[in-house]
């Protein structure tokens, strides 16, 4: 009898002990997946954030810009900058050929032009002066020169020639390539050009499509949420619009998608590839995430705050509005960051409305054409071009951080809302 | 003075019946008790004073309950002014979470009883006073009303009952949460407040009943057996299930 009980005893202990260590693996597993995961999107992404430049001397020849003496404002403008561009490349090798002086060209962005007009419109003295400009380098050789090329490829595979490569290692010899911090990652629109493409344009079609998703869901749901919970009798159409929200919650995206481009575009006709649409698409998939946690969070608040309330003689309005409706707000906040970090990461309804499209603006209003976040991962991981991996990899980057940021408000209004409560 | 005249109150809960047919007096400024088993509807009886049964669905009342002659289950009575002239403290301290003050003018507020802020700090401090809190707290009223002592708390929440003056109030087992030293606090002032106010008191200690009280109801099974002033229940009750209840046969 008593073995007995020492062997249950001893049994107890051990199933205690194994459990422990199940989730202890379980909690490792996680964090495996998750370093592996965070490993591998920084160590391609990093790159993204350098940008490489070449530094080449440009000669700004009044001549061949077809400038007159003293030229005013506008005539910088309209000057025309392609054969001094074109010229400062070739002479990078005096004894080029006319191929070799074309490959010479795109060494660098087609941009160059621009760089070198940027350049003399800051500085308009310039002119009949020679001076080292920054210009952008191809994405290819931005890559070769992150270490992300492979050059022992044979030179029919690829895309820099050998000229070209020889080219940059003397120019890489000679301190003529720099690598700076990568402004115009954050500053410009996406661009078929991966040097030149950046996030500025998804970035803030994706602020507009959550500010517009927040503004229609929080307001609707937390109506309806404080209705259902506080005021709507309990009967059979009451349960049935509760098993409705329920189910909406369990819609998959795509579907919201499908609505919003039959309704919102086919019968209504609001701007395509727009945040507004994105947003209201993505508010009706945000309504019911937000309806539930305020539901859940005005059912924790302790019945006897709304029995004081009322034997006060607080009217059942009052007594939702003062207490009941304060007291459920951090919940409900938190539900509703939830919602919006859903919506946030929400990829497939936008691209049936259309924010798939390739927007090279930067839209400033939600009326505007815009991509998303997301999507632009989607585009980006889509295109050939090897400098659009490490883009995909720091689109990510971005987007999580913006996650991150949105939860760290989130804590922090919570926390603000539960001192005062407590 | 008869404050509150109850005349057959029926109580149901859906098909079920909580009350029988209730007809019960209750004294202007005396203190009433109603004591029984649990479960035999002296808390519903008290929570039909004051309508608050109404918050809850499926429950019913038939039967008119006359305060200062008006029949507060008529349609033309006004909840909210009901409530404002009826206070109640209930069983489990339910102080809001907002700070000491706030919790004792919130009343006031809503019923709009202060032109400015003094006179709402006079309110404040008299109703802490009456309720003998203001010297515990008078440093820190507007620290949260929720880190106050059980004790504390109940006499908190008594402080807001009486803030909008009410000519009753009604107790739910106020000390059934409490330690014997707050219970005794709030005996104390139980008897302090029957000087301004009528006080009904639910409670499952009849030796409290017999403390406080000058009049006693006893409920069994939904029905009231007997009412009489509190000597009489306790020294010489008329109903035998009385006697037996008072000297612990049961219940």
């Amino acid at each position: 009898m008593n073995k007995n009980k020492e062997q249950l005893l001893n049994k107890r202990y051990k199933a205690e002990q194994r459990f422990r260590l199940y989730g202890l693996s379980a909690i490792f597993m996680a964090l495996l997946f998750l370093t592996i995961f965070i490993f591998k999107i920084f160590s391609t992404g990093y790159s993204a954030f350098q940008k490489t430049w070449l530094i080449v001397p440009v000669t700004f020849d009044a001549e061949l810009m077809m400038l007159d003496q003293n030229p005013s404002k506008e005539d910088l403008q309209d000057a025309d900058y392609y054969d001094i561009a074109l010229k400062s490349m070739a002479d990078l090798d005096p004894n080029a050929n006319e191929d070799q002086e074309n490959e010479l060209k795109r060494m660098v962005s087609y941009f160059f032009e621009k760089e070198i007009k940027n350049e003399l419109l800051n500085d308009p003295n310039l002119i009949g002066k020679t001076k080292e400009v920054y210009l952008t380098a191809s994405d290819d050789l931005d890559q070769v020169f992150k270490g992300n090329y492979p050059r022992d490829l044979p030179e029919d595979q690829r895309r820099v020639s050998d000229y070209q490569l020889k080219i940059f290692d003397q120019l890489v010899t000679n301190g003529k390539v720099e690598s700076k911090f990568n402004i115009s990652f954050f500053t410009n629109a996406d661009s078929r050009e991966a040097e030149l493409a950046g996030i500025a344009s998804s970035f803030m079609g994706s602020i507009f499509s959550i500010l517009v998703c927040l503004m229609i869901a929080f307001p609707v749901a937390v109506l309806a949420a404080i209705y259902l919970e506080e005021f709507a009798p309990k009967n059979r159409f009451t349960d049935f619009i509760e098993v409705n929200i329920n189910n909406l919650a369990a819609v998959p995206s795509i579907v919201f998608g499908l609505l919003g481009l039959g309704v919102l575009l086919a019968i209504f006709h609001l701007p395509r590839s727009t945040p507004l649409v994105g947003g209201i698409t993505l508010s009706l998939m945000t309504l019911p995430t937000i309806i539930i946690a305020a539901r859940a969070s005005l059912k924790a608040v302790p019945p006897s705050i709304r029995e004081a309330a009322l034997a006060m003689g607080a009217s059942r309005m009052q007594t939702t509005m003062h207490h009941t409706v304060p007291l459920s707000m951090p919940g409900t906040l938190s539900g509703t960051i939830i919602g919006l970090a859903q919506a946030l990461g929400e990829t497939a309804p936008l691209i049936l409305i259309g924010m798939v499209a390739f927007v090279n603006t930067i839209p400033g209003s939600p009326m505007d054409p815009a991509a998303s976040l997301p999507v632009q991962i989607y585009i980006w991981a889509e295109s050939a071009e090897r400098g659009f991996v490490e883009k995909v990899s720091a689109c990510i980057m971005v987007l999580l951080g913006f996650l991150i940021i949105m939860n760290l408000f989130a804590q922090i209004i919570r926390h603000k809302f539960e001192k005062k409560w407590s | 003075m008869i404050k509150i005249k109850a005349k057959d109150v029926d109580v149901f809960y859906g098909k079920k019946q909580a009350l029988f047919n209730i007809s019960l007096d209750i004294e202007e400024n005396q203190v009433t008790a109603l004591i029984g088993p649990s479960g035999c509807g002296k808390s519903t009886f008290l929570r039909c004073l004051n309508r608050m049964n109404d918050v809850i669905d499926i429950c019913s009342v038939k039967g008119e309950i006359l305060i200062n002659d008006f029949n507060i289950n008529d349609k033309s009575c006004d909840v909210v002014r009901l409530r404002e002239k009826i206070g109640m403290v209930f069983q489990k301290p339910n102080p809001f979470p907002k700070t000491l003050y706030e919790n004792v003018s919130y009343g006031p507020t809503i019923h709009g009883m202060a032109q400015s802020k003094q006179e709402m700090d006079e309110i404040v401090e008299t109703s802490l006073k009456k309720a003998a809190l203001w010297e515990e707290v008078k440093d820190r009223l507007h620290e949260p009303g929720t880190g106050l002592s059980g004790g504390q708390q109940q006499r908190l929440c008594i402080a807001r009952a009486i803030s909008v003056r009410p000519e009753v109030i009604l107790m739910d087992e106020p000390c059934s949460a409490l330690d014997p030293i707050a219970t005794a606090q709030i005996e104390e002032l139980i008897d302090e407040l029957k000087k301004e106010h009528t006080i009904i008191i639910v409670t499952h200690s009849m030796a409290q009943a017999a403390r406080v009280s000058q009049n006693t109801g006893f409920f069994h099974l939904g029905q009231l057996i007997e009412h009489g002033s509190t000597d009489k229940i306790f020294k010489n009750p008329d109903n035998k299930k009385t006697q037996d209840y008072i000297t612990g046969r049961f219940g």
